[in-house]
């Protein structure tokens, strides 16, 4: 009889992958079950991304400048999964009253985190790869790759930081409620000019580029450029292994970033008491 | 003695920010707040809105820290060992949806079963027999947007249930319900306490009367952040069977107010309401004679008798006692 | 009780005062929800860094393959359609993002639905607050032009009445274009971020914004001969820049009177089209419930 019958539970690092896999599963199904997704998702943006090729082409731009708009392009995926789905989501968890329960429940708030990391990446890696192959075909983007192997670690650092600065960014954002909105709106425009995503991030001057390389995908792009376009090297900021290192150092920052900002913000929502309650 | 919830001169003040150049102002939702709730016992937090039942949720569940003293849960200071506490409670607020609309009801349990680590077959065998009871077995697929609130009430429910915790926390369980659902809730409710035979307690909070008094063990009335009595039903109504308490249907009493039964010797208190253009009045009187003097008195003033009768005490009239008003006159104190 | 409540007569208006009274009270309410003008934060986002980062973008685009060569009509072609395409995503996104912010945020569309007001007024209402936004934005973006890139805006030269004209009727339309997507998303889920910007984004491509229509391949060029807002790009650049206009020949063959009743033709289509769409949207979300639901996931 469920009414008296022991449920046997798990812990540690059992619950921990348990409530990974547990968040994720709603952006997963989510996405099959709302097929509009891709109108928005793939249809549209290849659309945005097919205007700034024309542009280039308008200007009788090289053929490498539209290779690096495909990939800016699908990498805007990524961006735009991690400041709306990732460093807002917990403000709009908070105003759908599921925040109260998370903080409630055994589980460790990472792990919810990164559950709506790993379904946030399920879902934008597929705007991006359909992106990368259709914008490819239709524009006759030739890749040539240096080291597959490179390419991969560059790819997987990328997006560890990327989605560790947006599990950091979740807990900052909730605590500037409603101020977080027009963050992420900041964090647009301006983050697709200042970390390259149509044009190499070198033409910025050193100190722009720099600056710029705090946001993951700055290194990660111009790292991947040089790695799959031929000549790409030739318009990198820096040596492939250089961005590298760099990234694990983002990685490391981002991800203890995370756990800490996460401490300081269910401390301050339990001792303040308005975190969990919606303020629509 | 085995105590599942023990709470310590507890006090929490919440600090309302006004505008940017008013200063905060201070309100004290809890006020020295010690209870005491025992193993296997189905307790009840009575009070109207406002009077802190949910603050003293919060902090037992681990979501808000108090001001001051000390609360435990399990023998476990929620304070000081969140994490611990967390694996044995549970909570469900009434009025509030839980989990994603595009997740079905059933996918919607089964993720929040693994955020307490319970294994994807026993949770799926937990959802399908815990749905059956609360009437919702043929809802398992249908998308939790597409459920009335009432039946996402339920779903709530069934949440709290899912993770078998030692110690649940119902906060208004029924509030929005129907009639009928809300019976199907309390019956639950009390089966659960009944049959785990003193393993696991459940601390309700209600402002309906009737819900505190026919589900709860014991219950707490609490006004204004103080708990004002606490002991069983039957104990708390029984300190009150010694007075006489009379309901009378009069004509309207027009703005003349109370003011002249409650002068009168032996008349311990008086509510008024105003229903389909008459005057309920309850009068809570240390003995019956005092009723001529009170009927004299409206003889006086022209006030027409339709009916009267003599009942038994409620915990509405414990409250009453207690605070000096009706829980509906306490709570439109509070909204004006 | 036998209360009676008495509507004052000021509350017993007509159709028309009805709308006057919708559009006033959601261009109010948008106004309080998007520009808190109290706040430089929010000011310089969006009416500033946003727009001048986006036409940066494009500026640096063009930096790099011309050697910073500013001077060519090309340039002055495509900063003038880049800033007046501000308007597009903003009042496109003004009004469909109303949807959403009510439904899932506020969750107050289901009053907004149930009181006597005018629903696709309300919307259009809500969009007020983002033109104002974009024009401030539009402004600042031409000024940095005609400052920093040698943008050859001269205001003496400006037909401000053709200015004026194609400007008031283009917002319109892109409002009625934007009420178009906001019934479309009524029946959609909270894909979060901008999607009147999406929609934007996309049409970019066909206005002929940032490219003459002819770089576009032949088969696909069409598109942005029934859309308006090539005609209303076409007709700002006339007004404010006749010389560099002039030196495309997209539309050089139809007179500024043919652009505008082209243009005003099609935005009488798209508002009935928008209309029929709203109908149609309207019927099927109450149909399915979707008026209060919650998506986000």
């Amino acid at each position: 009889m469920t009414l008296t019958a022991k449920v046997t539970k798990h812990s540690g690092l059992r619950l921990f992958l348990m409530t990974v896999f547990g968040r994720a599963y709603p952006r997963m199904v989510g996405m099959l079950r709302e097929r509009s997704w891709m109108l928005w998702e793939i249809i549209l943006p290849i659309l945005g991304v097919s205007a700034y090729v024309f542009i280039y082409r308008a200007i009788g731009a090289p053929e490498i400048y539209i290779g690096f708009v495909v990939m800016g392009g699908a990498m805007t995926a990524f961006w735009l999964n991690v400041l709306w789905s990732m460093s807002s989501q917990l403000y709009w968890e908070k105003e759908m009253g599921n925040l109260s329960l998370y903080i409630m429940a055994p589980n460790s708030m990472m792990g919810i985190l990164l559950g709506m990391a790993v379904g946030g990446l399920f879902f934008a890696g597929q705007r991006a790869l359909v992106i990368t192959i259709v914008g490819s075909w239709i524009f006759g983007v030739s890749y040539e790759v240096v080291s597959y192997w490179q390419l991969f670690a560059v790819f997987m650092l990328t997006m560890v930081a990327l989605y560790g600065l947006g599990m950091m960014t979740s807990s900052l954002f909730l605590l500037l409620s409603r101020e977080a909105w027009h963050l992420a709106n900041l964090a647009q425009e301006p983050i697709y000019l200042a970390s390259g995503f149509y044009f190499p991030v070198k033409n910025l001057t050193f100190w722009v580029a720099a600056g710029a390389s705090i946001i993951p995908l700055t290194m990660g792009m111009d790292a991947m450029r040089q790695l799959v376009f031929p000549d790409g090297s030739s318009l990198g900021f820096l040596s492939v292994d250089i961005e590298i290192a760099i990234l694990v150092g983002l990685s490391v920052l981002f991800v203890v970033g995370a756990k800490l900002m996460l401490d300081y913000m269910e401390r301050l929502a339990i001792r303040e008491g308005r975190l969990t309650e919606s303020k629509r | 003695m085995d105590l599942a919830v023990k709470t310590q001169d507890l006090s929490r003040i919440y600090k309302i920010r006004g505008g940017k150049k008013e200063e905060a102002k201070e309100l004290v939702a809890l006020d020295h707040v010690s209870v005491e709730i025992k193993r296997g016992e189905l307790f009840g937090l009575l009070g109207p809105n406002g009077a802190g039942k949910t603050t003293l949720i919060k902090i037992l569940t681990t979501l808000l820290s108090p001001t001051s003293g000390v609360a435990t849960v399990g023998g476990i200071d929620v304070a000081k060992e969140p994490h611990n506490v967390r694996p044995i409670i549970n909570m469900v607020s009434g009025g509030e949806s839980s989990g994603y609309g595009l997740l079905t009801v059933r996918e919607n349990l089964w993720m929040f079963a693994q955020f307490y680590g319970i294994p994807t077959k026993v949770a799926n065998e937990r959802i399908k027999e815990l749905l059956g009871i609360v009437g919702l077995g043929d809802r398992d697929n249908t998308k939790s947007s597409d459920l009335s609130t009432g039946l996402r009430q339920k779903m709530n429910i069934v949440r709290g249930f899912l993770t078998d915790p030692e110690v649940l926390f119902l906060d208004e369980p029924t509030l929005g319900l129907d009639v009928g659902a809300s019976r199907d809730v309390r019956h639950f409710v009390r089966g659960w306490v009944d049959e785990n035979k003193g393993d696991k307690t459940l601390l309700l909070t209600t402002h309906y009367m009737v819900e505190a008094d026919e589900l709860c063990d014991r219950v707490a009335i609490i006004n204004q952040g103080r708990v004002l009595a606490c002991d069983t039903p039957s104990r708390l109504k029984r300190n009150l069977q010694r007075d006489a308490i009379f309901k009378l249907e009069v004509s309207p009493l027009n703005g003349a107010g109370t003011g002249s039964f409650e002068k009168l010797a032996g008349v311990r208190q008086v509510t008024h309401q105003a229903q389909d253009g008459q005057s309920i009045l309850e009068f809570i009187l240390e003995e019956e004679d005092v009723l001529g003097r009170v009927v004299n008195t409206m003889t006086n003033q022209d006030i027409h008798i339709f009916n009267l009768e003599k009942r038994e005490a409620t915990l509405e009239d414990v409250f009453v006692d207690l605070v000096g008003k009706s829980m509906k006159e306490v709570e439109g104190d509070s909204d004006s | 009780m036998d209360a009676q409540i008495t509507i004052p007569q000021s509350r017993q208006d007509n159709t028309f005062q009805r709308l006057v009274r919708t559009f006033r009270v959601s261009a109010w309410l948008g106004w309080q929800i998007e520009a808190n003008w109290a706040d430089p934060l929010v000011f310089a986002i969006y009416a500033l860094i946003k727009p001048l980062a986006s036409a940066a973008i494009i500026v640096v685009m063009y930096g790099i393959i011309t050697q910073g060569d500013f001077g060519q009509p090309i340039f002055a072609y495509i900063f003038i359609g880049n800033a007046f395409y501000i308007y597009v995503g903003q009042v496109m996104s003004g009004v469909s993002w109303a949807v959403i912010d009510d439904r899932e945020h506020y969750r107050m569309l289901k009053y907004v639905y149930i009181a006597p007001i005018h629903i696709p007024t309300y919307l259009l209402g809500r969009g007020v607050a983002k033109f104002v936004f974009a024009s401030i934005s539009v402004f600042v973006t031409l000024l940095a032009g005609v400052l920093f890139l040698q943008i050859p805006l001269d205001l003496l030269q400006v037909d401000w009445l053709l200015f004026i004209v194609s400007l008031a009727i283009g917002v319109n339309m892109l409002a009625l274009m934007g009420l178009m997507l906001g019934s479309i998303v009524l029946l959609l889920v909270n894909h979060s971020f901008g999607m009147g910007e999406a929609v934007a984004g996309a049409l970019y491509l066909f206005s002929g914004a940032i490219f003459p229509l002819e770089v576009l391949p032949e088969w696909i060029r069409w598109v942005g001969f029934i859309m308006p807002v090539t005609y209303w790009l076409e007709l700002i650049r006339r007004a404010l820049l006749p010389d560099i206009a002039a030196g495309f020949p997209t539309l050089a063959s139809l007179s500024n009177g043919q652009l505008l009743g082209i243009m005003l033709g099609l935005t009488v289509f798209f508002a009935v089209a928008a209309f029929l769409t709203f109908n149609y949207c309207d019927r099927e979300a109450r149909e399915r419930g979707y008026i209060d639901r919650t998506t986000n996931y």
